[in-house]
């Protein structure tokens, strides 16, 4: 019989497995930014850091150091070098991340969607989990996997110069440090969303955040400022990651600092989306 | 639900409600602010409960609210669509979310869609819909996963009146004839006389009464319209020897018959109404005996609206 004689029908399950609610949020969340076409402009630009870099590292091993020491470091192949890489991301970080991740909370928000997902089947756990998923997801898009293509490029043209660095403690490195500070930054930029109602103030927040706590880091070294330091939001996670890559600090406070900055921050963000998102607003 | 009392910040905005449903329509009845929405998230589990306070399908929601949702649905009154995506796309997505495999969701979401009268639209994105269209979309999404209750808040708001009879259509079909159980608020009377077979009325957060939609034959103190003409003192001593009581309004006179004296106690429980047969031949037997001439006697109807308005005015 057509469907449309039936009338309503109770729902007979086919028996195929069905996916867990975060991975739902977090594929329709990763899928949907990537029809807008200059979205994945901004993808692929943000690769071109790591096509400079291959192409430096190339020549730099055709054509020695000079390259090399022009570029300030930026281009070795030692694990500090990676990890100077990934602190030179900052800005398509800051960029990507504004877009897609501006809305994800302070959409739905909006539109009372929190009270539709809250209608379902699932938790706070799953639903920041899936939002969270599609933050990391895009962070990865310009961090992770350029510096993992990196690393591959780099042995496959000089085995010898990086070995085993290079092939499994450099990326072993780089996944643990994106995967943490994925996290960290994604609690904090859904933080942001829960706050508001609308993308464009999430976005000036986060600007804010991530522009204006580095200007005031650099203004604070300008005048010899080293406590000041510890503002730089990004820069905090790349100075606590030098303990990772076994790197020299990237800001004039010590890593440990970063760090508790970095673990402070997490849990104030994991305070906020518990106490921001509801399914009921309640107004006093 | 078991004496629930629930408040967001510091006033209760439900007080003391006690209620067992079981499968059926029910009307919840109240003047707005009344705590209709936020009882729905009491059994929606939206809230924060205490134990063995709200109870669905067997789960207490306190505790185990995620597992009962999979068998509720909820058609939220404003909002409660997410914009940019289209209504096929829509429905899936929080069939999914509710637990279905993605292709069963998919094709569960054309189904409801033919059924709620979106086939033809269920392409175009949900921002472009009418206000008729978006409630009956907001109703498929509530169907999608083949609830055993839905919690429908205000489902005609904003429809014009051919829209608010098809979805009414809709959402009689599922609770007369599919065997959903669906818990209907709204503060629109004739919705819920459409619709229901019970209704709850609430007022300040308060349980106010219970009562089946046609209660209306079951009273067994039933009023009267008669005109006529002739000696109008012998006519009311006779209705007073009845039992009784004579008002007069405009040309009519009311009369108002207790109808357990008059057929008897087994008459007027939950299945059968008084006979309103039995109030007329009394009358027309007292007016042949005094000679008074009546030109009209019927039974006056009680409307939900006069039965509601009574108990939240009380």
């Amino acid at each position: 019989m057509p469907v449309y004689d039936r009338g309503y029908t109770h729902w007979e399950p086919s028996g195929e497995r069905s996916y867990p609610a975060w991975w739902v949020i977090a594929r329709r969340g990763i899928t949907e930014p990537l029809r807008s076409r200059w979205l994945l402009t901004l993808v692929i630009a943000s690769w071109i850091p790591a096509l400079v870099k291959g192409t430096i590292i190339y020549f730099t091993i055709r054509a020695g150091d000079l390259l090399d020491v022009l570029a300030g470091g930026w281009t070795s192949i030692d694990a500090a070098g990676f990890l100077a890489f990934l602190e030179g991301q900052r800005f398509p970080v800051f960029a990507l991340l504004a877009i897609v991740g501006a809305g994800l909370i302070a959409s739905d928000r909006r539109d009372n969607g929190l009270s539709l997902y809250f209608s379902r089947p699932l938790g706070l756990r799953s639903y920041v989990g899936g939002k969270a998923a599609i933050i990391i997801f895009y962070y990865f898009m310009v961090t992770l996997f350029p510096t993992l293509a990196l690393c591959l490029f780099s042995y496959l043209i000089a085995p010898e110069a990086g070995g085993v660095d290079l092939l499994l403690l450099i990326p072993l490195r780089a996944l643990v440090f994106c995967t943490l500070m994925g996290l960290s930054v994604s609690l904090v930029l859904l933080a942001f969303s829960s706050l508001g109602k609308r993308s464009i103030f999430v976005m000036v927040w986060w600007t804010i955040l991530v522009m204006g706590t580095e200007t005031v880091q650099l203004i604070a070294k300008g005048l010899g400022n080293s406590s000041l330091q510890a503002l730089n939001f990004l820069g905090n996670y790349h100075n606590a990651g030098a303990l990772l890559f076994g790197a020299a600090q990237r800001l004039d406070v010590s890593s440990w600092v970063s760090l508790a900055v970095v673990l402070f921050l997490t849990a104030a963000a994991v305070v906020v989306l518990r106490r921001r998102i509801r399914p009921v607003e309640v107004v006093s | 639900m078991a004496n629930l009392t629930f408040a967001y910040l510091k006033d209760p905005v439900l007080r003391n409600v006690d209620f067992t449903l079981k499968q059926g329509a029910v009307g919840l009845l109240g003047p707005n602010g009344s705590g209709k929405t936020t009882l729905l998230r009491c059994l929606l589990g939206q809230v924060p409960l205490k134990q063995r306070q709200v109870e669905v399908l067997g789960l207490d929601m306190a505790q185990q609210a995620r597992l009962a949702r999979s068998g509720l649905g909820w058609m939220p009154e404003s909002g409660g669509l997410i914009p940019g995506m289209s209504g096929v796309a829509l429905v899936a997505y929080l069939g999914q979310l509710s637990g279905m495999p993605q292709r069963d969701a998919m094709q569960r979401a054309h189904e409801v869609l033919h059924f709620v009268g979106l086939a033809d639209e269920r392409y175009r994105k949900c921002d472009d819909y009418s206000q008729g269209m978006k409630q009956r979309l907001k109703l498929a999404q509530a169907l999608v996963h083949d609830p055993a209750w839905l919690f429908l808040d205000e489902p005609t708001s904003g429809l014009d009146p051919r829209g608010r009879v098809s979805i009414l259509e809709l959402i009689r079909d599922l609770a007369w004839n599919k065997g959903l159980g669906v818990i209907l608020s709204t503060h629109l009377l004739a919705d819920v006389e459409t619709v229901c077979k019970e209704i709850l009325v609430l007022r300040n957060g308060e349980l106010l009464a219970r009562e089946t939609v046609s209660s209306a034959g079951h009273d067994p103190l039933q009023v009267f319209e008669v005109e006529g003409f002739g000696p109008e003192s012998e006519f009311r001593a006779g209705l007073a020897a009845l039992g009784a009581e004579v008002t007069e309004d405009k040309r009519l006179w009311l009369v108002r018959l207790d109808m357990q004296k008059l057929v008897g106690a087994d008459a007027g429980d939950a299945e059968v109404p008084f006979p309103a047969a039995a109030g007329v031949s009394a009358i027309l037997k007292v007016a042949s005996d005094t000679g008074y001439s009546l030109r009209r006697v019927r039974r006056r109807p009680v409307s939900l609206a006069d039965e509601f308005y009574k108990m939240v005015e009380a």
